[in-house]
C-alpha cells in the first residue's frame, strides 16, 4: 500500500461522474481530473499520468475507445470501462485496447468501489456472462481472419487489385482505364471475385470482403 | 475404447468423446485415464502423431467429438499443421489445443488456424475437464495463465491477416533488405545470394502482397512494421 493510486475519470454526466468519484473515494483512489469529452480524457491522461482510468464509452465527441486508441502505449496501467451496454465484440475490443475491467452502468454502479479496488490490484473484472460474449467474439474474430486469409491467398494479384477499386466505388469502366485493360477483361475478374467469395452481387461482394478484412471500407 | 454407435438413439445420454494426440506415452496414458474417470467423456483413442490422429479421426463413428490436441507434436506435420488439416477435413469436431504455459502467440495461431481452443496442462485436473466439457459452444475456450491475455491473444489473430504474415524469412529479409532502396545486385551482395534468386524472391513477395512494384511493397510493408520508410525531412 502506501502510495496514493491516482485516477482521471471520464463520463459526458455530472451525475455519473459524481458516483465514480464517490466510489473512487470509498476504494481509496484520488481522482485528480475529471474529464466530459474523449479529446479532454486524453489530455489529462498525458498530462496526469494516472494509474487508473475509470472511462465511460459513452462520450459526446467521439466513443471512449478513441482514448484508448490515441493513449496508445501511454495508457494508464488500469483502465475500468463503463457502458451503456456489453456484446461480445464491445468487451473484446476493449481488453484489445487493454482495459482491466469492464461494466454496464445498469449492473456495474453499485458495486464500482469495489470493482476499483480490484481492477487497480491487477484483476480482470467482468461478469462470467460478458466474458462468455467475449469469447464467443474471440472465436467469430478466429474464425473470420482464417477464411479471410484462405480467400485471399486464392486470389491473383490482378484480382486483388480489381476488389480493391470495386471496394473503393469505381465503375468496371474506370476500373479498366486505371489498370489499362479492356471492360470485358474487368468483368472476367469481378466474375471470378464473386465466384471465389461466394457472392452474386456487387455490395455483397464488398461487404463479404470487407468481413473478411480485405477491403478497407 | 469400443465403437459404441449407440443404438438407443439418446444423443443426450452417450458420453462426449475425446481423441488424444500427445507425444509423450506417459502424458497420454496420464490423459486417458483422467478423460475415463470423467464422467460424461470419454477417450476413444490416443495417439502419438498427426498422421495417426487423421486416420483415427476419419475412422471415428460418432458425433461431434473432442480432438485434444499437444502444441508440442514436432516435425514437419506439427500442431498448426494438424489443427489445419483436422479443421478442414472434419469441421464438425471440436479440437482444442493443449500445452503448458504457452505463450499468447502460440495460442493467436491455434485459434487462427482452427482450434477452438486452448487448455493449459498447468490447471488442476477438474479445471482440465470441465474445459473438454464446455467445449463446443460458440465460445472459444481458454483455460489456463493464458485466460488473463484474451485481448493479446486477439491482437495476434489480427496480425496473423496481415498480408506480410505470409512471407516466408527468407522474403522478409529481402524485403527488408530492399527498403533500404539497394538493387537486387547489391541485395543480392548483402544476402550472399545470386541476384537472379533475389528478383525471384522479389517478384514472389509480390504476388503474395498483390501489387505491382517495389514501392508498393514496401508501402505495405511498412504499413504492418515490417519495415519502417523514413519520412526523409
Amino acid at each position: 500500500m502506501g502510495d496514493t493510486v491516482r485516477a482521471v475519470v471520464v463520463a459526458a454526466h455530472r451525475t455519473v461522474r459524481g458516483v465514480i468519484e464517490l466510489a473512487c473515494r470509498e476504494a481509496g483512489v484520488t481522482v485528480v481530473e475529471r474529464a466530459e469529452t474523449a479529446a479532454a480524457a486524453t489530455e489529462a491522461c498525458r498530462s496526469s499520468k494516472p494509474e487508473l482510468l475509470v472511462l465511460d464509452l459513452e462520450l459526446p465527441d467521439a466513443d471512449g475507445f478513441r482514448v484508448l486508441t490515441d493513449l496508445g502505449d501511454g495508457c494508464p496501467r488500469s483502465v475500468l470501462v463503463l457502458a451503456d451496454r456489453a456484446d461480445g465484440d464491445l468487451v473484446l475490443r476493449a481488453l484489445r485496447l487493454g482495459a482491466r475491467g469492464y461494466v454496464t452502468k445498469a449492473e456495474g454502479l453499485r458495486d464500482l468501489a469495489a470493482t476499483i479496488r480490484r481492477v487497480v490490484a491487477g484483476e480482470r473484472v467482468m461478469t462470467p456472462a460478458h466474458e462468455k460474449d467475449a469469447m464467443g467474439a474471440l472465436g467469430r474474430m478466429a474464425r473470420r481472419a482464417r477464411e479471410g486469409a484462405d480467400v485471399e491467398a486464392g486470389l491473383t494479384p490482378r484480382e486483388r487489385q480489381v476488389l480493391e477499386l470495386l471496394g473503393g466505388g469505381f465503375t468496371i469502366g474506370q476500373i479498366a482505364s486505371r489498370l489499362g485493360i479492356s471492360p470485358r477483361t474487368v468483368e472476367t475478374h469481378v466474375a471470378k471475385l464473386y465466384r471465389k467469395l461466394g457472392v452474386r452481387t456487387r455490395v455483397q461482394a464488398i461487404s463479404r470482403a470487407a468481413t473478411l478484412g480485405l477491403v478497407d471500407l | 475404447m469400443n465403437d459404441t454407435t449407440s443404438e438407443d438413439g439418446r444423443k443426450s445420454a452417450s458420453p462426449l468423446g475425446v481423441v488424444v494426440v500427445e507425444p509423450f506415452a506417459v502424458v497420454r496414458a496420464g490423459l486417458v485415464r483422467t478423460i475415463d474417470a470423467s464422467p460424461g467423456l470419454e477417450a476413444l483413442a490416443s495417439v502419438a502423431s498427426a498422421d495417426e490422429a487423421m486416420v483415427v479421426v476419419d475412422r471415428l463413428r460418432r458425433g461431434r467429438s473432442v480432438i485434444l490436441v499437444a502444441m508440442g507434436l514436432a516435425g514437419e506435420q506439427d500442431a498448426y499443421w494438424l489443427i489445419r488439416a483436422l479443421r478442414e477435413r472434419f469441421p464438425g469436431h471440436v479440437i482444442l489445443g493443449m500445452g503448458a504455459n504457452a505463450d499468447p502467440n502460440a495460442i493467436s495461431r491455434a485459434l487462427f488456424t482452427g482450434a477452438d481452443g486452448f487448455v493449459d496442462k498447468n490447471v488442476e485436473v477438474e479445471e482440465f475437464v470441465a474445459a473438454i466439457q464446455a467445449s463446443g459452444g460458440d465460445e472459444v475456450v481458454i483455460v489456463g495463465p493464458a485466460a488473463a491475455s484474451v485481448g493479446t491473444i486477439a491482437e495476434g489473430i489480427e496480425r496473423r491477416r496481415s498480408p506480410t504474415f505470409r512471407l516466408t524469412r527468407r522474403e522478409r529479409e529481402v524485403l527488408v533488405v530492399a527498403s533500404e532502396g539497394l538493387t537486387a545486385r547489391e541485395i543480392a551482395d548483402r544476402l550472399g545470394v545470386r541476384e537472379r534468386t533475389v528478383t525471384t524472391h522479389l517478384a514472389r513477395i509480390y504476388g503474395k502482397l498483390g501489387v505491382g512494384n517495389r514501392l508498393a511493397a514496401l508501402r505495405l510493408a511498412a504499413r504492418s512494421g515490417l519495415v519502417s520508410i523514413s519520412q526523409d525531412e
